[in-house]
């Protein structure tokens, strides 16, 4: 994109009825732009005639980075995208290079998967509805919400050693078993959280002002989130109850039972609600899992044949039968750790659905890292959304998004 | 809404009583964190580098397989040895970690056979320069010294033996291992 602030003096004198707009740089170092996001906006008074999202100040060329790391390595990464939720990347890269590697992740390890996973939405939900309800004047709801996060930052920290990057995940499980402590951590972390989003909602479910700024704000009809390209709560928030967890589950979505809420009109307070459902349904997700959980006990959380950390370039072949005395036999032929192809995963991230697209060239190493990010669709979304809304209406749909940059630009 | 509950400001009342009654009856959540409470970390924390120094020979266990240096996202580690021909063995002359380029991942401590390299659960190491996160070998081991000292004996790291992985994954040396 070239400079939009002159490519929008060029159009200066396009409208009748304007004779002069007011222009007004929104960022990239503003508190509720949630990150390092630019908005060049066209201004009638305080009324949005255009809105020009700028990314990439936070741009690190990940899918670069990747093709000169190994596949493991590369996980390390991917903590690095949706920072707030950094369990869901190391997921879908673990699993599209799984379906790379064609490897079958013991129970254990996709029960686990699935438990940090729903805690990574639990906790970017909280983060959202923090900064979202800040955006908008309420101040307690963020004091409550990071409470409560810093319980489930504090189980993560038990369970993998770290708050935010957690790099949990590995190529055909997971990296640690978790301990009985962090299990009846857990369970009491479920018993207590809905009693605590009914207190989130005592404090703005009904709040006039929380109304009046959230609903019939930058409405999306069903078609329109389709042909913006929206997903997760965005998209069901339209009342298009699109889940991939539902329609393509990967991990132990199968096993479990839950909801995929919707909205009816598509604005920012059905936005809200869905969040809010889906944090409770996550609740549930967790409690089901850590169930199932005890019927695995014992069992390994790491594939028998999946790769060490350290991917070697090239193993030698073993013998397809083992010898009678000593065991297998290393024959002198030496073929790559990986076959060549391509393989593609998505799951639904809790800012909306997050692919890779990952191809191999039969080094230990991705030959093409493709990224498909929600962020950066959600921000493309921007423009749309803000035609004829307030300056003021603009942080709420910033918020309603659930951007986050570090995502966005990868 | 009703007139009744528009007038009164029912919600609005409701969610201050919520507020009131946090403030009135609920412990603070809030931590004093320098001055008062100190913040320990779990067992496990990915902190400050260390080596692990050997109770016998009072030098490190790091036999120089490089697997540390490959395995690095970022390539913070560098080494350098001198071969030992007639013992077969290999000796470090250098070991150095850039905390600066590290990112926390622990895969290190977690490909090391002989659990050589750990990451400590000590977090408070601010520097005012790049000497002072420059980890070379010596500080490493005199990071070890610190961090054991307030640790009970034998102490395991998880990432040295990681729960629940199957153990013919794992090299002959952790297999066996049960702490420093």
């Amino acid at each position: 994109m070239s400079s939009p602030l002159i490519e929008i003096t060029a159009k200066k004198n396009s409208s009748e009825a304007i004779v002069e707009p007011f222009y007004l740089n929104l960022g990239p170092q503003h508190p509720s732009t949630h990150g390092v996001l630019r908005l060049v906006l066209e201004l009638d008074g305080e009324t949005i005639l255009r809105c020009d999202p700028v990314v990439g100040y936070l741009h690190r060329g990940v899918e670069k980075l990747a093709e000169n790391l190994n596949y493991n390595q590369t996980i390390v990464l991917s903590d690095r995208l949706d920072y707030i939720a950094s369990v869901a990347n190391n997921i879908v890269f673990a699993l599209a290079f799984e379906k790379l590697f064609n490897l079958k992740v013991p129970r254990r390890a996709r029960l686990l998967r699935t438990i940090v996973g729903e805690m990574a939405r639990i906790s970017s939900h909280l983060l959202w509805l923090a900064t979202h309800a800040l955006d908008i004047g309420a101040m307690t709801v963020f004091l409550y919400c990071f409470r409560d996060r810093e319980r489930l930052l504090n189980i993560f920290e038990k369970i993998c050693g770290a708050r935010l990057t957690h790099s949990y995940v590995r190529i055909g499980g997971v990296r640690l078993d978790f301990t009985v402590d962090i299990v009846e951590d857990l369970y009491k972390f479920t018993e207590e959280f809905p009693h605590l989003i009914t207190e989130y909602e005592t404090l703005i479910d009904v709040n006039r002002i929380w109304l009046k700024r959230t609903k019939d704000i930058a409405v999306v009809t069903p078609e329109e989130a389709i042909n913006l390209g929206l997903t997760g709560p965005v998209l069901r928030g339209s009342g298009i109850p699109y889940d991939v967890r539902k329609f393509r589950p990967y991990d132990a979505y199968d096993e479990v039972e839950f909801e995929v809420p919707v909205g009816e009109k598509g604005d920012t307070y059905d936005r809200y609600r869905v969040r809010m459902i889906e944090m409770r349904q996550s609740n549930k997700i967790i409690r089901q899992c850590l169930d199932k959980l005890k019927e695995t006990e014992g069992e390994p959380v790491l594939a028998e044949d999946s790769p060490d950390l350290l991917i070697p370039e090239r193993v030698r072949e073993p013998e397809p039968k083992p010898h009678p005395k000593r065991g297998f036999i290393f024959t002198g032929r030496e073929v790559s750790v990986v076959p060549v192809g391509e393989a593609f995963a998505s799951i639904e991230s809790p800012k909306g659905e997050l692919a890779v697209y990952v191809v191999s060239d039969g080094s230990n190493r991705p030959w093409r890292l493709r990224l498909r990010m929600p962020s950066f669709v959600h921000i493309s979304a921007i423009p749309e959304l803000t035609k004829g809304h307030m300056i003021a209406d603009l942080i709420a749909i910033i918020g309603t998004l659930d951007v986050v940059l570090g995502d966005c630009d990868r | 809404m009703s007139l009744l509950k528009k007038v009164l400001l029912i919600e609005i009342l409701k969610g201050l009583a919520l507020t009131l009654r946090k403030l009135l009856f609920d412990r603070p959540v809030t931590i004093q964190y320098p001055e008062k409470d100190k913040v320990k970390p779990e067992p496990g924390f990915r902190g400050r580098h260390a080596l692990v120094r050997d109770p016998q020979s009072g030098d490190t266990f790091c036999i120089a397989c490089l697997r540390c240096v490959k395995v690095c996202p970022s390539r913070c580690i560098y080494i350098e040895y001198e071969a030992d021909k007639e013992a077969k063995k290999r000796k470090i002359t250098r070991y150095d970690i850039e905390a600066l380029r590290c990112v926390y991942c622990g895969y290190c401590e977690e490909v090391c056979p002989v659990n050589a390299v750990v990451l400590t659960e000590f977090f408070e190491y601010l520097g005012f320069s790049r000497d002072e996160v420059y980890f070379d070998k010596e500080r490493l081991l005199q990071n070890w010294d610190e961090f054991i000292a307030t640790q009970k004996r034998p102490y395991l790291n998880p990432f040295w033996k990681p729960r629940g992985i199957p153990e013919k994954i794992l090299p002959i040396r952790k297999r066996t291992f049960t702490g420093v």
